[in-house]
């Protein structure tokens, strides 16, 4: 056993020169947590290092008591959360040894996408530490794939100097600018690459400053954002690992409840609940009673498209023997609906799940909150007042609302560079062409579209966290096993260069290591009580 | 598994490690624990869920910024790149490969990095390893290419070296990494089993006539070993967060089936090893820390070396534990930092 220093040793913050963390641009940290740790992932308090040392002792001892077998079965049942908290970590551990060792449990048998139910070892653990302040990722990781064209890196370079003569109100310079870029565009592969990526912002600049009352970003029905998003779905896997990743949670926390309420903010063909609806028909001790309340934008031409899904669905719950119930909320805004329309009823365990919704509620930075407060705390607070027993919340993982146009620019040619290059895997047709289409309106969202009209206001996961932490919401962990799942689906159905990322309790679906969509799991704590945070709510059990 | 707890009074004064050291180590330690598994099998989604990743960041911190690029789309091979920047600035996306001879009139060492992990742990974007990198551009003022090789057990002896010579290749080809003088500086380093394959992809350029020049070999902590116990191993054995029976599981994971531990890519002066005599290998730079257990093996490593005629210096640490680089925390860290620097600057 290697001893350590048994002096006291004042671990303060090392200076910003020697080994500051690489990721995080942080204002300040909070002055306890030892910073050279940090830099390698792990949130420790210096005050807390003897003790976590000690426990970490007290583990080795367990696990030199516990033959190998037992370890690795430990590897592959226990569902473990937030390696970054190391104490909490060590101490899970602990208590899964000591759990393994008085009942050798079986492996699960892991072989549908439905998780074993049963296999809730885990508690969820409210984080003990307090949450980073204002630590603002100002992530600008490139994915490019090396250029060996000149005329590819000319075109970027010429896109950054559009966007800069865009910043500074030069709007006729970068006019000229994008006649030029348009022309070198005639003599570069569009049809993959920088080409296409090049292509698609050149349009989106040309929108903004050459269509008639300044910007504008592709007009389209909402049928055609329902097909295109389809699409978008099966030709790559961020929808899928979304979609995934929030029934595993949503799955977790309606264990033990009898009647359980899905609220989706973005219905779309309701293309995540077959598999939810599935998995609560397959639980054991029977499937609870599941009302779904869709939001969606209201059909044109008499059409009643929520009415039709929520059909299809019924449908499918009849066959699997699962009593389900389904409304429809129609609405052009997220902001629009009122809590009261989605009927909840106060015995019901309640889920809120938002795929890539709630960027669509923040103003813009600089707008007066006097005129216009944004509309997301209010949104988050009647969340909040239904009392959810878990809100999903899946979000783009970039910076696409800054209030600098050249920094959103830049931005979002990394980020949208490297989805396209994930999307160049896939072989499906028409899927790609359209899945790059349903991109290309996003990015001229982005980019040409300003004020009320620019709903695609990405933030990442940590400004989130933020905002959710503000509000009145807690993390709930998505732990080891939906790690594991994500990636077992992930190598059976997609290209290799998917990676799944666990990032403090949170999960992360990226292209080849970065980052591209960030999925979390939120509770909130009750509005009345004085309740300490450091709760733990044991998956299921009512408060 | 008995294994003797025992440790004098006198080696408990002397051994100690700075208390976050420990805890960094010990939890990696037990951690791998649960990942290796005794049928020789690996727990991969359970080590991609405990390591601490960071993504590349083009914003320059401390005077670095990086970004990752797919050099063998084949093998998915990704390496990621670190440039110094004087500026807070973030380079424009197109300037991410600006030539380096634009920005510095001397030459530019250019750091081929090999991760360690025993051959089946980290990557390199783990966060130990983008942080060591950063500090090495700072260090040399040096572009730091991080090589994220293919890893044990799912890919066998000689994929990471496979992976390291593509890497090289590709490094001398890229006209961005030329100085002025029109070639590219190129110094392969690594630690724990990068420094193996450092030692094997240096081999390579060598023995191919391939025309690349490596410049020199920076190992720190290399892994090496072969079939007999040395000293070192039975006396260190489980003492520092290290035990030989751990030692043997990532050599049976990374070795060809069958092979033993004197097979060339682990024992590489050992009685199966070809001669280096005659063969143009650069001069090395090995640190060893002397509380690990495979010293023995590493000074082995050195002996042969200059029996080989080859140019080395080694470094002995004597109270240093394994991943003592990793945290700025100690002085080994400090005098190892300045050799490196040494090494690279004495060719620029």
């Amino acid at each position: 056993m290697v001893p350590y220093e048994t002096a006291a040793i004042p671990i303060a913050n090392p200076p910003a020169t020697s080994s500051s963390t690489t990721t995080t641009t942080t204002i300040s940290k909070p002055p306890e947590i030892d910073g050279l740790l940090a830099g390698a992932g792990y949130k420790v308090r210096s005050s807390d290092l003897r003790h976590v040392a000690q426990r970490l002792e007290r583990l080795e001892t367990a696990m030199l008591n516990s033959p190998s077998q037992h370890l690795s079965l430990l590897a592959s049942d226990a569902v473990l959360y937030n390696p970054s908290d190391l104490s909490t970590w060590v101490d899970s551990l602990l208590s899964e040894l000591n759990q393994s060792q008085s009942l050798p449990s079986l492996p699960s048998d892991l072989s549908d996408l439905v998780s074993n139910p049963t296999a809730l070892d885990g508690s969820w653990m409210d984080q003990q530490l307090p949450p980073p302040t204002a630590a603002i990722h100002n992530q600008q990781p490139s994915q490019l794939t090396v250029v060996e064209e000149d005329s590819g890196i000319r075109l970027v370079h010429m896109l950054m100097t559009c966007a800069e003569y865009v910043q500074r109100g030069e709007l006729s310079l970068a006019g000229s600018l994008i006649q030029d870029m348009q022309s070198l565009l005639t003599r570069v592969n569009t049809g993959c690459g920088i080409g296409k990526v090049a292509g698609c912002f050149i349009d989106a600049l040309s929108r903004r400053v050459f269509a008639a009352g300044g910007g504008g970003g592709i007009p389209g029905s909402a049928y055609e954002t329902e097909i295109l998003y389809h699409h978008f779905y099966e030709a790559c896997p961020y929808l899928k690992f979304a979609h995934f990743t929030a029934n595993q949670a949503i799955l977790e926390a309606f264990d033990g409840h009898d009647c359980v309420h899905v609220v989706d903010f973005n219905l779309m063909h309701g293309l995540q609940w077959p598999a939810l609806i599935q998995a609560l028909a397959l639980r054991p001790g029977g499937p609870p009673t599941l009302r779904l309340t869709g939001i969606g934008p209201p059909s044109p031409d008499g059409r009643d498209s929520l009415r039709e899904i929520g059909l299809r669905l019924a449908e499918l719950a009849r066959s699997v023997n699962v009593r389900f119930a389904f409304r429809g909320v129609a609405a052009s805004r997220l902001e629009d609906v009122k809590p009261w329309m989605l009927q909840v009823n106060p015995k019901e365990a309640v889920a809120v799940n938002s795929i890539m919704q709630l960027h669509k509620l923040l103003a813009g930075p600089g707008l007066d909150p006097a005129h216009r407060p944004a509309p997301i705390e209010a949104v988050l607070g009647w969340i909040r007042s239904l009392n959810p027993k878990i809100v999903t919340v899946v979000e783009h993982e970039a910076d696409h609302n800054q209030p600098g146009f050249l920094d959103r620019f830049t931005e979002s040619l990394y980020y949208y560079s490297t989805m396209f290059d994930s999307l160049d895997a896939c072989a499906l047709q028409p899927e790609k062409a359209l899945a790059e289409m349903y991109i290309q309106r996003e990015i001229c969202n982005v980019v040409s579209c300003e004020g009320p009209a620019r709903l695609e206001r990405h933030e990442p996961l940590a400004r989130w966290r933020e905002r959710l932490g503000r509000a009145g919401f807690r993390p709930l962990h998505l732990g080891s096993n939906a790690f594991k799942q994500a990636s077992m689906l992930l190598t059976l159905f997609s290209a290799e260069g998917y990676c799944v990322e666990e990032n403090e309790g949170c999960l992360t679906l990226g292209w080849h290591s970065r980052p591209l969509i960030a999925a979390s799991a939120w509770h909130a704590l009750p509005e009345t009580a004085a309740v300490s945070p450091d709760v733990a709510v044991v998956g299921g059990a009512v408060m | 598994m008995a294994r003797s707890n025992e440790v004098s009074i006198n080696e408990s004064k002397q051994m100690v490690v700075p208390l976050n050291t420990w805890v960094l180590i010990s939890n990696f330690k037990l951690a791998y624990n649960l990942l290796r598994r005794p049928d020789g099998t690996f727990n991969r989604h359970l080590a991609e869920f405990l390591d601490r990743k960071v993504p590349a960041n083009a914003n320059p911190i401390d005077g670095v910024f990086s970004f990752d690029v797919i050099v063998d789309r084949a093998t998915n091979l990704l390496c990621r790149i670190y440039r110094p920047s004087d500026t807070d600035e973030p380079p424009n996306v197109a300037d991410l490969e600006k030539p380096v001879k634009s920005e510095s009139s001397s030459t530019v060492p250019v750091i081929v990095f090999f991760h360690g992990g025993s051959f089946a742990h980290s990557s390199a974007n783990s966060a130990i390893y983008d942080t060591l990198c950063r500090r090495l551009v700072g260090l040399c003022r040096a572009v730091v290419v991080s090589v994220n090789y293919r890893r044990a057990p799912e890919h066998r002896y000689p994929c990471a070296y496979d992976d390291g010579w593509t890497v090289l290749n590709w490094v001398k080809s890229r006209a961005w990494l030329e100085s002025t003088d029109s070639k590219v500086h190129i110094f392969l380093a690594g630690d724990s089993s990068g420094g193996n394959i450092a030692h094997h992809v240096a081999l390579k350029a060598a023995e191919s006539e391939s025309g690349i020049e490596v410049l020199g070999n920076i190992l720190l902590n290399p892994m090496f070993g072969g079939e007999l116990r040395t000293e070192s191993e039975k006396r260190l054995d489980g003492k520092y967060f290290v035990s030989v029976q751990d030692r043997d599981w990532y050599w049976r994971a990374f070795l060809p089936d069958g092979a033993d531990r004197d097979h060339p890519a682990c024992n590489p002066f050992g009685p199966k090893a070809a001669s280096l005599e005659g063969v143009k290998f650069p001069k090395s730079l090995v640190v060893v820390a002397g509380l690990d257990l495979v010293q023995d093996w590493q000074m082995a490593y050195v002996e042969g070396l200059k029996k080989a005629g080859k140019q080395v210096k080694d470094l002995y640490l004597e109270k240093a534990t394994i991943g003592f680089y990793l945290l700025p925390n100690n002085a080994h860290f400090h005098i190892v930092m300045d050799e490196i620097k040494k090494f690279v600057s004495s060719n620029c």
